[in-house]
């Protein structure tokens, strides 16, 4: 039996601590810097080697879990080089706490992409709440402390309503084994009724990992309380973790009577998230809460994608793909923001390009590819989505989303412009790394970019391998 | 047997309803503890010894002993002692609850088949609601705090009531159910106490827009 995931995970578990007990600062970036090596190699591997093996019982290197761990390989590192810079007058024990968290964090994020039962997806789920906790209350503050104290009781709560789905769901399978596998064969002849009733908790449960209605509230607090650099890989891989979790169980219910229904409750649970992101970009006061709804508006699109099925359910995931370069960058962005003003208000800041002209430029370039213009591959995304859900008939469903885009592009434009041009009323401060940070930033949404142009022929076979099932 | 106990369970969850002294919600979370251990031995002992010792000990351990102890700590370390009036009489709770259980019944009723223990499923329906019922009309965190292990219980229950043949699924969500209930018993312990002297739901609505 292939035990490399085993290892992985124990290897991965070894760099924390030895992170967390580092003497100097200098040896907590070694030992982070191993970690994304063998993080990346371990990408690597699974995608050429190990592809579609099971291993250590629990785990399976499929298209999906291969996919979504290429894309946290490459995005943590840019991560946690912001990171170093971030907390450059945190005191010893603060940085390696944190960096030890990140470390876990990732780890733990893995395991949910490539696990290939429905109870190990939920544990190591929870075991994400445990290390993002410690990180949203890096700062120590009041309202760190708030953030986190909701952040892990709105998640166990979430993840509790989630674990009732998954027993419900494997009591209407009569199924002793919990691997989607078996699970899949057995849902074809259950009680519909449980299999309706397991699908609205799993979702409501793991709705606070992928941050769409109802409990998207704390991915925003969290979000807001990390540190930037924290907060681009909460935003992007942890709600990657999300839509993976909800993504393996809509395909096991593609093969039971209920699969309309569970498409249904999508779209709603995605008309939702649009509505509240739409309305919220435009009422917040603050830039790193004003990118959660953003990400709260785009994980709700996805959600859609995937209601509506189809072609649409294959843009659904490549919108994930190109939101978790375009979100890193936003995020990492902020953060390069914040160095130089110290805080987030929208209302106080300006001047941007006066400032740093390469970070103006990156967010302006972020916001018009997190808008879905051309040559953004969300553009290629939405236009495949709004194609296949005028395709199916429903217009009025069009309309309502092309309403609330409007919206979230005056919002996210206003916003940034105002950033960038408006007069500054916060004191600012020098920041000697600023520049080659936003150049890094800059280079993630490069990425996403270069997607959109080109649209690799590998991505194309890797998502249409995750959505035929 | 088990029916005993399950209604003793219930018992438990219409008190709570309707204390409003914290040393009673800690008398009652430690009642609650001493069941589910019973419940527990009762329900699983046809699963492997181990597996039956390790649910056994850590109901005993940390659902009777460990997490009744730190409620009283938090008691005493925060000095507080009653539920504040959230707008709610006594019997107005009592009410709710009574509703609540009623809700859980037909619920169960319409819902149960063959393959679900319905006295096990209507309970820890019940107990989910009481959860949640005591969060939101309770002011204080504190409360708030019970509610979480209020509905911990409720899954713990709905987890025997469905995982006979689970055993693995009972024991990895018991053990994050340690982990998760000691970290926020912990934070409530030594930071909110701290911080928010008040510990009032009111002052923890700074992060919003």
């Amino acid at each position: 039996m292939d035990l490399t995931m085993l290892y992985y995970i124990v290897a991965a578990i070894a760099l924390a601590v030895c992170t967390g007990f580092a003497r100097s600062r200098r040896m907590v970036v070694g030992f982070a810097s191993v970690f994304f090596v063998m993080q990346a190699l371990f990408a690597v591997w699974t995608a050429t080697g190990g592809a579609g093996m099971i291993s250590s019982s629990f785990f399976t290197y499929d298209a999906t879990g291969t996919l979504f761990m290429a894309l946290m390989a490459v995005v943590s590192p840019f991560a946690f080089v912001h990171s170093f810079d971030y907390l450059r007058d945190n005191d010893l024990p603060e940085f390696r706490l944190y960096n030890m968290l990140m470390v876990l964090l990732c780890t733990a994020v893995s395991a949910v992409y490539f696990a290939n039962n429905i109870a190990v997806t939920w544990i190591f789920l929870e075991a994400t709440t445990l290390c993002a906790a410690g990180i949203i209350y890096h700062r120590r503050s009041a309202a760190t402390l708030e953030a986190t104290w909701k952040y892990i009781f709105v998640c166990s709560t979430g993840i509790a309503m989630a674990y009732i789905g998954v027993l419900i769901l494997s009591s209407a399978a009569h199924e002793g084994s919990l691997s989607y596998e078996s699970l899949r064969e057995a849902v074809a002849h259950c009680n519909p009724l449980y299999l309706k009733i397991a699908f609205l908790l799993v979702v409501a449960g793991y709705s606070c990992k992928m941050e769409v209605f109802p409990l998207y509230t704390i991915g925003v607090d969290a979000n807001f309380a990390a540190p930037a650099p924290a907060a681009s890989l909460i935003s992007t891989v942890l709600v990657n973790a999300g839509f993976v979790a909800v993504l393996r169980v809509y395909r096991l219910m593609a093969e039971s009577a209920v699969f309309d229904w569970v498409q249904n409750v999508l779209v709603l649970t995605g008309i939702i998230s649009l509505v509240i992101g739409a309305l919220f970009l435009r009422r917040t006061n603050n830039y790193k809460r004003f990118l959660s709804y953003s990400t709260v508006e785009n994980m709700g699109i996805a959600a859609i994608g995937l209601g509506i099925g189809g072609v649409a359910a294959w843009a659904a995931v490549l919108h994930v793909v190109a939101h978790t370069f375009i979100k890193s960058s936003m995020f990492l962005q902020i953060g390069v923001v914040r160095s130089i003003y110290d805080g987030y208000r929208i209302n106080r800041l300006g001047d941007y390009m006066q400032l740093n002209r390469i970070g103006a430029a990156g967010l302006i370039l972020g916001a018009v590819a997190l808008l879905a213009f051309p040559p953004s591959p969300l553009f290629v995304s939405e236009l495949m989505i709004l194609r296949e859900t005028m395709a199916e008939g429903h217009w009025l469903l069009v309309a309502v989303i092309f309403l609330l885009l409007c919206i979230v592009i005056y919002s996210i434009f206003s916003r940034v412009i105002k950033l960038c041009y408006h007069p500054n009323q916060s004191p600012t401060r020098e920041a000697p790394h600023a520049t080659w940070l936003s150049w890094s930033a800059l280079a993630l949404l490069g990425m996403a970019l270069i997607i959109g142009l080109t649209m690799p022929e590998w991505l194309k076979v890797w998502i249409s391998q995750i959505v035929n099932f | 047997m088990i029916l005993s106990l399950i209604i003793l369970y219930v018992v438990t969850l219409v008190y709570l309803s309707i204390t409003e002294r914290f040393r009673h919600y800690a008398t009652l979370m430690t009642y609650q503890g001493w069941l589910l251990l019973l419940i527990a031995l009762f329900r699983l002992h046809s699963i492997h010894w181990v597996d039956l010792l390790f649910v056994v000990a850590e109901t005993l351990i940390f659902k009777a002993i460990v997490v009744p102890m730190i409620l009283r700590r938090i008691i005493s370390h925060t000095k507080i002692n009653r539920v504040q009036p959230a707008g709610r009489s006594q019997f107005n709770s009592l009410m709710l609850s009574i509703a609540a259980l009623a809700a859980s019944a037909c619920i169960t009723y319409l819902v149960a088949d063959a393959s679900i223990n319905q006295a096990f499923f209507c309970v820890s329906l019940y107990a989910l609601l009481s959860g949640m019922i005591l969060i939101v009309t309770r002011r204080r965190l504190f409360a708030h705090l019970v509610g979480f292990l209020v509905i911990e219980n409720g899954v713990f229950l709905f987890s025997m009531a469905m995982g006979v043949e689970m055993p693995m699924l009972i024991n990895a969500a018991i053990l994050l159910d340690i982990v998760m209930s000691i970290l926020m018993l912990g934070m409530f312990l030594t930071k909110i106490g701290e911080r928010i002297t008040a510990d009032d739901s009111e002052s923890l609505t700074s992060v919003k827009d």
